[in-house]
């Protein structure tokens, strides 16, 4: 696979990124080269939902995912996320029922959460959201605040 | 009490600008990659680095470079960092490289030529001792320990019993599975290495490298990351030796992190065991135990290893026990050295004896909840090996645990099954250590040098304590992470004891301020400390003088008054007499748990869900809720993943088949049933306020619990653990 340019908007910003090989994953492109360590790497096979990123507002895993198949898309990331009402809302929810402990699957989650609520809209309901969180892995909390805080999402929104 | 959330450290962490291990990134950095060995077992014949450095940019060390790289050195001759001649287990570093990108790095790694004779490994425990528990394993040169103790006349016992029950029980291999894989960076400079690392002990980082490197421990000063979580895996050193070595020999600072096949591959966690338990009863009473252990080590060092000792204790439970013989063995085999995995061994001990208890009740025609009711020890109490049981409150708990599971299997339908376990822990005093505070013009420090791990046990935990001791509101007490050059010595967030030790250090350091400020004041009368504009005041009586005041002239340049403190000791001793040979330990006090787990058993296939559950635990006087809570619903989620599904499946030969998430499953979101938590107080433990501690504790009744509910549901007797669809539709051909 040879190294090409590459463009994509990340977090609002257009970047033109210079001899991106063809198999670079967008997780490492968004980690090394754009410094955006906030995406976690896990397991790199899609099984946790660490690395989870919006593309053009749809959950998409980084680390199964070739930087250039995102090219000319929108990528947000959990840096980002809280710009918009949607993102900020599911901080707050997470923030007041403490739903994280060590943090490292956190930003999958709330980036996660936050799609699943632009895709379904935010009168989804907390059933729904919780089955569409099945994909990320958490070690620590047993998912109980997690699923505190997927229901007071709606709280947090109105 | 407070309530701790939002948590201190949620809004980085949910920023995603907490830095992590894994996040480790410094300009000219090289990246390291370990060259695994190939087989589990076999001759180096020959290491050839030359391909790797042939390689542009690229470093490579093995064991031929040692010397010259670290001039000096004494190496631990026991635990070389790369094997020069025996391989003992499959994927172990036989060499290391660095190189400017990771890809690089990996093309040299795989450019290392290894030729290996390999040779028959061993992995498996009842192919290495068919006839146990018969005798011989004593003698046999895969025996890294060997404990026994017993007390009373045990062969009556079991000869004038009405009832005698004989079980065998296997648990399987189990991983910590913290989503972090393990990350370092290590840099040499100035004649030292400055080591990052992602760990729950920086102090057991630097000594555990300094030995393994033969180097002094003032030429390490290691720093701790936010850690992605721990459960055990990250208390002493894995790659930080070698990353240091690395940048010793590149001149750079190195990264090392390891790919999560990596993680499971070479991770020290929980191995295979066998358990087997004998039961005499006569009259309703216990009146014999006999307790056989072969627990896998892998290739932890002989006379090295804790894990039989510490954990055979478990095997004979929480129960009054007249006359037992307890034995176990620690057998070497070709994996990864055992490592501590949360609450180590615990929860596959309480699952075999509370299993077998309940077996064994049944066949003496006996209630389990009523005959195990009565068998529970209370403060006051001798442990089988003669200790005092401390203030305990299983027994509240175990009684708060039967109404609850009377209660839910009125309600239960047709196909569900509610069951209990029991278990019980200690707080770990480690190796001790120490706190400092600073009481400065307007806040009150904590200097201390371990890293929130995620349990909340620092940063909520031990700021809890100071703020309560002080009356400081929470903004006004802040942790600080020092390194290990800096910091005062602890031993590590492990062991349930970081809230409890090192909050009780922190209670004597503000014991020794509180000290001097009553000598300036020359008063003493209660003092306490508030918040006065933007300053610290001092309150004693109707008097009020700022901190800043108070202060000498070193004090102020200090940035305040210091004050230090110690953690609590050993709690208690074991009767000696009992240990017939090696070492057994006490508990320093008694944490209890009991469980209630309903489940929906589907007979055609034996798959188990997990319906509702309760845990009900004695964790002394709860510091803080809101994270104590956290605590138990995540223990019992990772214990249901001991219970049902979690497998390290090692083959034969000693290579691991499942290196991964999908094929090694942990709970997910919809496998978690609601959790109850239910705190018993009034058994006040070794820590401030009468904590215990509450880490390990939450997992341990689990597996039992499911187990028991399991049987309820069906009838189905799984003596293995995990109880996988296809064990319970085994166990069910039997009902």
């Amino acid at each position: 696979m040879t190294d090409a340019e590459l463009t994509v908007r990340v977090n609002g910003r257009t970047e033109r990124l210079a001899d991106v090989p063809g198999d670079e994953r967008l997780l490492d492109t968004l980690r090394w080269r754009l410094g955006l360590k906030g995406t976690k790497e896990g397991c790199r096979t899609g099984d946790c939902g660490a690395c989870t990123v919006l593309v053009d507002g749809v959950t998409v895993l980084s680390c199964l995912t070739l930087a250039h198949d995102v090219a000319d898309q929108a990528v947000t990331t959990v840096e980002h996320v809280a710009d918009d009402p949607v993102g900020a809302g599911v901080v707050r929810a997470f923030q007041q029922a403490g739903a994280l402990q060590c943090g490292y699957c956190t930003p999958g989650f709330v980036v996660a959460l936050t799609g699943l609520l632009k895709e379904r809209g935010t009168d989804a309901p907390t059933e729904e959201l919780l089955e569409g969180l099945q994909g990320n892995l958490c070690r620590c909390t047993g998912y109980a605040a997690i699923a505190r805080a997927v229901a007071r999402v709606r709280e947090e929104l109105a | 009490m407070t309530a701790a959330f939002p948590r201190p450290d949620g809004s980085a962490k949910l920023a995603g600008a907490a830095e992590y291990g894994t996040d480790l990134d410094v300009p000219g950095m090289r990246w390291g990659v370990l060259v695994p060995a190939p087989v589990p077992r076999g001759r180096i014949r020959a290491l050839d680095l030359a391909p790797a450095r042939a390689i542009p940019g690229v470093v490579a060390v093995g064991p031929a470079e040692l010397a010259a790289l670290l001039p000096g050195a004494q190496p631990d001759a026991e635990r070389p960092l790369f094997p020069s001649t025996e391989i003992t287990y499959h994927h172990q570093p036989l060499a290391a490289v660095a190189a400017p990108t990771l890809g690089a790095a990996r093309r040299a790694a795989r450019a290392v030529r290894v030729e290996v004779d390999p040779e028959p490994a061993v992995s498996d425990l009842e192919t290495l001792f068919p006839e146990w528990p018969g005798s011989g394993a004593g003698s046999s040169p895969h025996v890294a320990a060997h404990v026994r103790a017993r007390h009373g006349d045990v062969d009556r016992a079991f000869r004038d019993a009405e009832t005698v029950v004989e079980e065998t029980y296997r648990t399987a291999s189990v991983h910590q599975v913290a989503l972090e894989p393990h990350a370092c960076l290590a840099e040499w400079r100035d004649d030292r290495w400055f080591v990052r690392t992602s760990t729950q002990s920086p102090f057991g980082v630097r000594e555990d490298a300094a030995s393994i490197l033969g180097v002094p421990e003032r030429s390490v000063v290691v720093e701790g990351t936010w850690v992605g979580g721990g459960f055990g895996g990250k208390g002493a050193s894995m790659l930080e030796p070698f990353a240091m070595v690395l940048a010793r020999a590149s001149g750079r600072p190195v990264r090392l992190a390891l790919g999560y096949a990596e993680e499971f591959r070479l991770g020290r966690t929980t191995l295979p065991a066998v358990i087997r338990l004998e039961t005499a009863i006569a009259r309703g009473r216990i009146t014999g135990r006999r307790v056989r252990l072969l627990l896998d080590v892998g290739t932890s060092l002989p006379g090295r290893d804790f894990a039989t000792g510490y954990s055979i204790g478990f095997l004979l439970g929480p129960y009054r026990t007249d006359a037992f013989e307890i034995e176990g063995y620690a057998v070497r085999t070709h994996k990864p050295p055992f490592g501590p995995h949360r609450a180590p061994f615990a929860p596959q001990c309480a699952f075999a004896v509370e299993s077998h208890l309940d077996h064994a009740a049944r066949a003496a025609g006996l209630d389990p909840e009523a005959f195990k009711a009565a068998h529970l020890w209370h403060e006051g109490d001798a442990t089988a090996l003669g200790q005092r049981v401390g203030p305990f409150g299983l027994g509240d708990a175990y009684a708060a645990a039967r109404a609850t599971a009377a209660a839910w299997r009125r309600e239960a339908p047709a196909g569900h099954g509610v069951g209990i376990g029991a278990g019980f822990w200690s707080t770990s005093t480690g190796a001790g250590g120490e706190a400092r505070v600073l009481l400065g013009p307007r806040e009150l420090t904590v200097v201390q040098g371990e890293r929130e791990i995620g349990s909340g046990s620092v940063l909520i935990g031990v700021r809890t304590v100071a703020e309560r001791r002080t009356g400081l509101p929470a903004e006004r007490v802040r942790i600080d992470y020092a390194d290990t050059e800096s910091a005062p010595f602890d031993s590590g967030v492990f062991g349930s004891r970081t809230t409890a030790a090192l909050g009780r250090a922190v209670e004597g350091a503000l014991d020794a301020v509180e000290a001097t400020l009553r000598a300036r004041l020359g008063t003493d009368g209660p003092l306490r400390l508030a918040v006065e504009g933007d300053e610290l005041v001092v309150v004693a009586g109707t008097a009020r003088r700022p901190v800043r005041a108070l202060l000498t002239d070193a004090e102020r340049a200090a940035g305040g008054i210091v004050g230090a403190g110690r953690h609590f000791g050993a709690g208690g001793s074991i009767d000696e007499t009992r240990v017939v040979e090696g070492a057994f330990y006490p508990y320093t006090d008694f944490t209890g748990a009991a469980h209630v787990a309903e489940v929906a058993v589907d007979r055609e296939t034996g798959t188990v869900r997990v319906v509702r559950y309760a845990a009900f635990h004695d964790a002394g006087t709860v510091v803080d809720p809101p994270s104590a809570r956290a605590q138990i619903e995540g223990g019992v989620a990772m214990g249901l993943g001991t219970a049902l599904t979690e497998e390290a499946l090692w083959s034969d030969e000693g290579r691991l088949e499942n290196a991964g998430l999908l094929d090694y499953r942990i709970p997910t979101l919809g496998e978690v049933p609601p959790i109850a938590v239910t705190f018993v107080e009034g058994h006040a433990g070794a820590g401030p306020f009468g904590a215990k501690g509450l880490g390990e504790p939450p997992i341990i009744p689990v597996p039992a619990a499911v187990a028991a509910a399991v049987r309820a549901a069906c009838g189905a007797h799984v003596v293995e653990l995990p109880l996988t669809a296809e064990r319970v539709a085994r166990a069910l051909k039997l009902v």
